[in-house]
């Protein structure tokens, strides 16, 4: 007696299901992509990546090539910085790790692009990537060629006066760039970065990239 | 023995010195925790909550550690997207407020560690304030921040 009492319930919510998914046809018109709602700046345009040459720690020359057919995030900072540095590849280690379900072609690959060359060798450089995520990836270059990237990217970087020691500290960006699989510039994460929201969004905007592509 | 109760009677140490200077503690301090250097690094962050007890403003004016040859205490700063570290020579307490050192804002830029420090090992800093009054705190080296 009870479920026949929630049957009219039922068919109320079948109606109203019916009635969204028209709805949605009218509005979307069948192939048109809703673009998702993200915290990151999803860029209404994806920009192509300007020509660029790094190294990788192994010593291999890193160019834009190397970013087709995959999702890229790349991060630029320094092993000598204890605030944001760390705190930025910790939580795109815990991204990382809430990624892990997907599959092994759709997971980003993440780049750790040092603006410091100068204190940052290759040996150090690979060291500190995997020691946040044995799969990260440390890039650098000489600062005009960092310079060739950084600068189109808006993630331009200076460096403070020394002290009596030699140290110096480097000003750099602190936006995480999500890097589609031609090489251009699709989302922007800007602090604070939330690991749970950064793998949602990524998600999202990789199936918004998949749905626009078919 | 005595190694083992050292942070037992160190920890006393720091609940009963502010006493020892005033009427009550006029400082409280949560949240402490020092992040892991990575390999081959030794520039360290310290991270804590800070709270003032009295009814006036209190500056924080220095924080020594026998850890570490030299303890700063810096604000990472944002503008237009660029993040650059500002050394601060005090950091002011409201009266009955509070203050967060957290990873992209406060932080203690903790350099020449004694010794190398994994996670777990302990760090005893000394806060200095204004009235005159000091806080003795243990933080733990951690590998990442606390979850809360």
């Amino acid at each position: 007696m009870k479920w026949k009492a929630l049957l009219p319930y039922a068919g109320l919510m079948f109606m109203a299901l019916a009635i969204g998914v028209f709805a949605s046809y009218l509005t979307f018109g069948g192939r048109s992509v809703e673009r998702p709602h993200t915290d990151a700046l999803l860029l209404h345009d994806a920009r192509p990546l300007p020509d660029f040459s790094l190294t990788d720690t192994g010593g291999t020359v890193f160019t834009r090539a190397q970013l087709m057919g995959h999702w890229s995030l790349l991060y630029f900072g320094y092993t000598h910085c204890p605030d944001a540095c760390p705190t930025t590849l910790a939580a795109l280690d815990r991204m990382m790790r809430l990624l892990d379900k997907l599959p092994a072609a759709r997971r980003p690959h993440v780049y750790f692009i040092s603006v410091d060359p100068q204190r940052d060798d290759p040996k150090l450089l690979k060291t500190y990537a995997a020691y946040f995520n044995p799969g990260f990836t440390g890039l650098t270059a000489s600062v005009p060629n960092l310079k060739a990237l950084t600068g189109p990217l808006g993630a331009d970087f200076s460096y403070s006066r020394p002290d009596k020691k030699g140290d110096y500290a480097v000003v750099h960006s602190t936006m995480v760039v999500l890097v589609d699989p031609e090489a251009a510039e699709m989302a922007l994460f800007t602090p604070p970065l939330d690991p749970k929201r950064m793998a949602a969004d990524y998600a999202n905007i990789i199936r918004y990239y998949g749905e626009q592509q078919s | 023995m005595m190694r083992r109760l050292f942070p037992l009677l160190a920890l006393c140490a720091c609940l009963l010195a502010p006493a020892a200077l005033a009427d009550g503690p006029s400082t409280r301090v949560s949240h402490v925790w020092i992040r892991q250097a990575p390999p081959g690094l030794d520039v360290m962050a310290g991270y804590f909550t800070l709270e003032n007890l009295t009814a006036k403003p209190l500056d924080l004016t220095g924080i020594i550690s026998p850890d570490f040859g030299s303890v700063m205490m810096h604000e990472s700063v944002v503008k237009d997207g660029q993040e650059s570290m500002v050394e601060l020579p005090k950091i002011t307490l409201p009266a009955h407020g509070s203050v967060e050192f957290k990873p992209g804002g406060y932080h203690l830029m903790l350099m020449q560690p004694k010794k190398n420090l994994y996670a777990g090992d302990m760090v005893s800093l000394t806060l200095t304030f204004s009235d005159g009054s000091q806080l003795a705190i243990l933080a733990y080296v951690r590998r990442d921040a606390p979850t809360d």
